[in-house]
Order: structure tokens, then sequence, then C-alpha cells
């Protein structure tokens, strides 16, 4: 069988997933021999920017009209679209002030400068193209990133946890810091896959990965207030990372 | 059962003996308010006074996560790589702790014995030690604030000493390896031992009322109670990690990079996750969030009754204290036994 022709391509982002690739030294060569690398601008210096691929796996959100068009362009050219990182599949931090409108927060961070480009507010991937599979996080895991790679190999769509941080947190028996010390801890609704990072270092969860499926986002406000934190600070820290998912908009919007 | 007296201060004498029959892992403090089991290297970390342990001893026979077994074109299916016949002594389980590792044997003894459970099992000796309830412990409800069988040897605190209950041969060779350190004991020890057995009953703050459980369970299928709870539930699956008697696993193959070898694996997995009544086709026979904290309800206090004679829980109150949404299972069987009795 051929190897699958891929593509890795950046929307707007810190280049975080790109870089956690380059960063599986020791697998790259093994990545090589099942996937024939087309397009990878971040690591090479001969693309092809007109074939058909097999996989495209993009990371970044779309924040300019360009990309839009860019993003479609890439969905045409191939078979899966596999979105990486927080920013592509939940629009991330940069989607953090979609309330504001782009030509305020342009004129404030790049004054008269910003004349010569434009910019839309911050939106993950599925705004725009169908997006076959998703793999979260700020960064991508490494680790999920290559079981992603060996299921498609196989012919398989990948399976990923769709259980919360706290899960995981547990499975490390880490003290819960929600619960023992009142932290912000938004593991209870922050999809799992990290193996509970941060907690493992007694840092509370941000939600970096995004909500988990049917995230009860009404129980943790609910306890989070009843902890003492405002409904400011549980928005500010809820908006961080995913401020466009629907279970947030929903939440915010019905209040 | 023989039993005789271990004096406090030929504890640390006892307890270091004890490496002789396998590797050490007993309590130690994590946090203010949350112990562990762990390896133990010195031994003055172990903490026989605590309350409850974050994981419940299960994590020793039913890993978190394990390799059930490597699989490669050229050499088939190949055992795990760690060794499931090192032993180990776990000292310091509670009463509550041993019913929860007894009524896994239920399970795993079953139709298909599984040989990954109870080899560890096998190679692993149990110590007990008493212990003072706290306000989340309901082990008496439970009927396992006793415990008479399922271990070696067992510790009952009696101030200066404990008296120790000796259950099985394992347990009278830890005894006689180290039969200086231990005494005859005496009428006085008796009698404080009885004095401590009945003053522990007064400890107990919460009840959860068994009688006629099963049938009430069934007569308030639809009661919004349900509902409310599902309102508040996270379906952050703690609840299940933490008790010492779910035992739902996911089995899953993970590849390597080549496509063609991997290794098979398990998990532990809960029923308050919504993919875990997913079938084929995509079918969820519980996709609501309140008919999965019903079922893990009616698991425990129904179904385990129906098919084992007994509920699966043994009150150790570790879903109460770690609940994120504060939801309690001794307030929710109150509630639903009174929405019968109203
Ligand atoms: S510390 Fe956070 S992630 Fe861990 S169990 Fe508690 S709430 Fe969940
Ligand atoms: S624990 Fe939370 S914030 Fe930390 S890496 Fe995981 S998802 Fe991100
Ligand atoms: S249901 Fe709760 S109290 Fe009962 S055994 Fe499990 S964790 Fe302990
Ligand atoms: S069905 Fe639910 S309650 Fe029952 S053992 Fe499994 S996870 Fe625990
Ligand atoms: S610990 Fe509480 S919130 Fe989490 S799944 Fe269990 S009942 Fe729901």
């Amino acid at each position: 069988m051929a190897k699958p022709k891929v593509g890795v391509f950046g929307m707007t982002g810190c280049a975080g997933e790109q870089i956690v690739i380059l960063n599986c030294e020791d697998e790259l060569m093994d990545i090589l021999k099942v996937l024939d690398i087309r397009s990878f601008h971040t690591a090479m210096s001969e693309n092809d920017e007109q074939c058909d691929l097999d996989i495209a796996f993009v990371e970044g959100a779309v924040v300019q009209p360009e990309e839009e068009v860019w993003l479609k362009k890439i969905r045409k050219r191939s078979r899966l679209l596999i979105a990486l990182g927080t920013c592509a599949v939940w629009g991330g931090v940069a989607a953090m002030k979609n309330e504001v409108s782009p030509q305020r927060l342009k004129d404030e961070v790049y004054g008269p400068r910003g004349q010569i480009f434009k910019s839309i507010p911050a939106q993950p991937l599925h705004s725009f193209v169908k997006v076959d599979f998703s793999v979260s996080g700020c960064p991508i895991e490494k680790e999920q990133f290559l079981q992603a790679i060996a299921s498609l190999v196989h012919g398989d769509i990948p399976v990923l946890p769709k259980y919360a941080v706290c899960t995981e947190c547990k499975l490390n028996e880490n003290t819960c810091l929600l619960v023992e010390k009142s932290e912000l801890c938004l593991g209870p609704i922050t999809v799992a896959g990290c193996n509970a990072r941060c907690l493992s270092y007694g840092i509370p969860c941000c939600g970096c990965r995004g909500p988990v499926e049917e995230a009860n986002i009404a129980s943790e406000v609910e306890i989070l207030k009843e902890k003492g934190f405002t409904l400011g600070d549980i928005r500010n820290q809820l908006r961080t990372y995913a401020a466009p998912a629907e279970v947030l908009q929903t939440y915010f919007t019905k209040r | 059962m023989q039993i005789v007296k271990l004096p406090k201060e030929n504890l640390d004498k006892f307890m270091g003996g004890l490496s002789k029959f396998g590797e050490i892992h007993a309590p130690i403090k994590k946090d203010e308010n949350t112990y562990l089991f762990s390896k133990i290297e010195d031994l003055s970390k172990i903490e026989l006074n605590y309350n409850r342990t974050i994981l419940p001893p299960k994590k020793y026979f039913l890993p978190p996560n394990e390799t059930m077994f490597r699989f490669s074109p050229e050499k088939g299916y190949e055992p795990p790589q760690d060794n499931l016949n090192k032993k180990y002594v776990l000292l310091g389980v509670h009463s509550c702790d041993i019913h929860g590792l007894k009524i896994l044997d239920l399970v795993f003894s079953g139709t298909y014995v599984d040989n990954y459970y109870f080899t560890r099992r096998k190679n692993t000796s149990i110590i007990g030690v008493s212990c003072i309830p706290d306000d989340m412990c309901f082990c008496r409800s439970m009927e396992t604030d006793f415990v008479e069988d399922g271990f070696d040897l067992f510790l009952s605190d009696i101030d200066d000493s404990y008296l120790v209950r000796i259950a099985t041969s394992l347990g009278d060779d830890m005894v006689r390896a180290n039969q200086s350190l231990f005494k005859e004991v005496d009428k006085e020890d008796i009698a404080e031992y009885k004095r401590k057995s009945n003053e522990r009953k007064n400890y107990f703050k919460i009840d959860l009322e068994l009688y006629n459980l099963p049938e009430i369970m069934d007569l308030e299928y639809e009661s919004k109670i349900w509902e409310e709870i599902g309102e508040k539930c996270l379906s952050c699956g703690t609840c299940s990690m933490v008790c010492p008697t779910c035992y739902c696993y996911d089995v899953f193959d993970q590849l390597n990079l080549d496509g063609k070898t991997g290794e098979r694996r398990r998990q532990w997995d809960s029923c308050l996750f919504k993919d875990y009544a997913l079938v084929a086709g995509g079918l969820n026979f519980r996709s609501e969030r309140s008919a999965r904290v019903k079922n893990r309800y009616f698991h425990k206090q129904r179904g385990f009754v129906a098919q084992y004679g007994r509920p699966s829980c043994v009150g150790c109150g570790r879903c109460i204290q770690s609940c994120p949404a504060k939801i309690d299972i001794v307030e929710v069987m109150t509630k639903i036994r009174s929405a019968s009795y109203e």
C-alpha cells in the first residue's frame, strides 16, 4: 500500500503543534517510514502546494479572510482534514476577546500599521470546513499525535479519551485542588489526554484542552461560585481557550 | 482465630521484618487531608492513623491501566513485561477496603476467571488495621465495619499495643518470624479491645438504611430525583475511579507507528462516561446524564444485590469526599427512601 500523502499546515497560532511534531525526535524516522509528507513549511523547503492529499493536519485558528480561503483549498485537496491543537479545534486564546470588534483590537494592538491587513473574529476550523477528526491540546500531546498517526495508517479513525481531566487526575492519585483546596480547577469540564499534567504538578487545570463532551458548565460554575469565585473570574477562565465553544456560548447567552 | 499482642514500641521492628515477605506498601500522607498507598522505603513515612486513601487498594490488583499482552505478526502474542509474580505486603488496610477486595474477588472469579487479578491477589499479603470513622464513613450501615477473613493479619489499636488477629498460615509465619516482638494477650487487653470496639460505634455520623432498599430503588426508578442529580453531576468519573468496588474497565489496542505491532491495554472505565453505553451503530442506551448517575446507584444497591446477595458499596466514603459536585450517596439513598415512604 502506498504511503498516505500528508500535509501539515498552520493557520494563526503559536506553531506549537508543529513544534511538538518536530520534537518527536526518536520517532521522526518511523513517521517518515509510514507517511509521505508533501507539505510542511515549518520543516521543509520544498513543498507541493497542489497535489491531492490523504491527510491534512491543520493547526491554528482562522483570524483572517485569506486563511478562510486557504483552509477551504486545503479541504478540497485532502481526503481527511484533522484539526491539531486547541486553536484549530476550539478557537484557542486568539478567540478570547471575540466579543470586542476586530477593528478595535487591531487599533489597540497595531495602531495605524494595522491598516495593511484584515482580521475577523478568531474561529476554529469547523466553523468553515468539515473536520474529520480533532486532536486538542495547547499544545497537543505527542503521544496522542503518534497514536492518531498509528490508527490512521492502520485505516482507523483514532480513539482518544472523551472523559474529563478529573479521571486522569484520580488515576494519578492527586489531591483534588477543587475539593480539598478550593482552587479554581476546570478539570471536571475539560477533556482528558494530558494525563492531568498540571494537577500532577499541583497546579489547577485551566482548561487548555477545551471542553469535554457534554460539559456541565452550569454545575461547574455553581461549584466555583460556592467556593467564592466571582462569575467574572470564572467566565474569564472558561473563555481563555475555548470561547467559541457552543456549550460556553449557550451558557453565557442564556444568562 | 489466634490473637497475639504487638506492643507499639515493637511496631517498627515488626514492619521492617515484613520485607522478607514482599515489597511493603502502606498508607502515607500526601497532603493535609489526603493519603495514598505507596511503596515504603522509609518506615517512618507509614501513616497507620488515616481516614482513607485517594485510591483504594484495588489499584494493586486491577491497576488503573495495564498491558494485557503485546502482539506482532512475527512473534504472535507475548505476555506483558511486568512481573505479575512479584510479592507484596499491603500493610494498613481498613476493614471496608478488605471487604472491597472480597467483592472484587466475587466479580473476577465468575465464569471467566481474571488471572491478571488473581495472580496479583495470590502474591500479595494483606495486613489490616483498625480505624476510627470520620463523618463520611458509613461502613457500619454496609456491614463492613468489621472483617473476619480476607487478611493475613489484622492489627487492632488498643492504645499502647495492637491486638493482632492471625487469619492465615502466612500471617502465622509473619508472627513466628518475629516471635520475640509479640506478647500473650491478657484479660485487660481483651477488656480494652471490647471497650474500644464499643466506643467506635459512637463515632459514626451517617447511616445508610439498607432495609428494603433494592425494592425501593425499583419503585423509584422514574423518580425526579435522578434528574436533579443528573443536573449537578459533571460525569467527571471521579466517583468510579476512587471506589473500591467499581470494577469496570475498557479494553483497547494501542498500535505502534508501523500499524502492525502494538499492545492490548485495559484501563478503568466508568458508567458515568457518555461513551460507556455507546454501541455499534451509534446507539447510546444511557445518553442522558441522569440515566448514568442512576445506573451507578442501581448497580451498587440493586443490580449487585440481585447477582451476589449484597450491595457492592462498602461505605468507605471516598465518593462522598471526592465528588466535586458534592453528590453524596447516603443523601441520595435517603432521599430515594423518603420518596417511597412519605
Ligand atoms: S484537582 Fe481538578 S482535575 Fe483533579 S480531580 Fe480535582 S477537580 Fe478534577
Ligand atoms: S491539566 Fe488542564 S491545563 Fe493542564 S495540560 Fe491538562 S488540560 Fe491543559
Ligand atoms: S460507592 Fe462510595 S462509599 Fe460506597 S464503596 Fe464506592 S466509594 Fe465507597
Ligand atoms: S457499572 Fe458503574 S457503578 Fe457499577 S462497577 Fe461499573 S463503574 Fe462502578
Ligand atoms: S464524582 Fe460526582 S460529579 Fe463526578 S461523576 Fe461522580 S457523581 Fe458525577
